[in-house]
């Protein structure tokens, strides 16, 4: 376990000294962009504030109400795609 | 920085594999909170509802999808079948032949004065009527042209381009506005 705790650790070291990280969050934006999946969120969140009112709603309340949604709804070829990349990266920098 | 060899060989793909979703995992959760921090910025800004539009305005600009329209309900072939008096020679042309024809008939362009040439050339020889024998190459696509003797005073080349394209704008905006 401590190996393997260590190698996460040094992995993500290098994701984020790379700009690696960066790049995949870049790439993760966009493509949910695309994909529809921000203005799907956004209009949830328009439920949302409507519900809590617009004076009152809170970062907190937003984030209890949308990750959950937001982690589900994301499509399947955009895990893939972004899968693909960190496997690339990690098969380059843990072996 | 390499790892050592050890942990190779005690890494099997499936970890991994774990690490990978682990890293998706933390990506997609950033992602989500930057959106909560965007929206939650809009909603105290004042600017979230901005793009909001009742249904009633929205229907007026819905796409059009009608035979003969584009897009925005606009006719687009309307030119197709109408005619220019052309300044010069006051002959009717068809709209689509009109820029090539006023080329011609005003003595501009790029082959008129190859025309203009080939007849001082020609017309010392013989006469001006067997000339129109000699240019049909020219004018192969021309349908509405014939020779008749029309020659302009040599003007300077960016009046006569100046010239050809407000002409050719004047009738253009002149059909537009028609409708």
């Amino acid at each position: 376990m401590n190996k393997e705790s260590r190698l996460k650790a040094t992995i993500n070291q290098r994701l984020t000294e790379l700009g690696e990280r960066e790049r995949l969050k870049e790439l993760l934006r966009a493509k949910l962009t695309e994909c529809g999946w921000k203005d799907q969120m956004k209009a949830h969140c328009k439920e949302v504030i409507r519900e809590k009112g617009l004076e009152h709603v809170t970062v907190e309340d937003l984030v209890v109400e949308i990750t959950p949604k937001g982690r589900a709804l994301v499509p399947d070829s955009v895990k893939k795609e972004l899968l693909q990349r960190i496997r690339a990266f990690l098969a380059q920098h843990a072996a | 920085m390499k790892m050592e060899e050890g942990s190779v060989s005690s890494l099997d793909n499936s970890k991994l594999e774990g690490m990978a979703q682990d890293i998706l995992s933390e990506l997609v959760e950033d992602a989500c909170l930057g959106l909560c921090f965007e929206v939650h910025r809009a909603v105290k800004q004042g600017y979230f509802f901005l793009d909001d539009t009742d249904q009633e305005s929205m229907r007026d600009f819905e796409i059009v999808d009608q035979p003969g329209l584009d897009v925005f309900g606009q006719v687009y072939n309307q030119w197709k079948n109408k005619e220019c008096v052309c300044p010069n020679c006051s002959r009717s042309i068809a709209a689509s032949r009109f820029a090539p024809h006023l080329e011609k008939c005003l003595g501009m362009g790029r082959n008129s004065s190859r025309i203009a040439n080939r007849r001082i050339v020609t017309g010392n020889n013989t006469n001006n009527k067997s000339e129109s024998d000699q240019e049909d190459n020219d004018d192969v696509n021309d349908n509405d042209w014939s020779y008749g003797a029309e020659k302009k005073a040599k003007k300077r080349k960016s009046d006569k381009v100046n010239i050809l394209l407000t002409l050719c704008c004047c009738y253009c905006y002149f059909f537009y506005f028609n409708e």
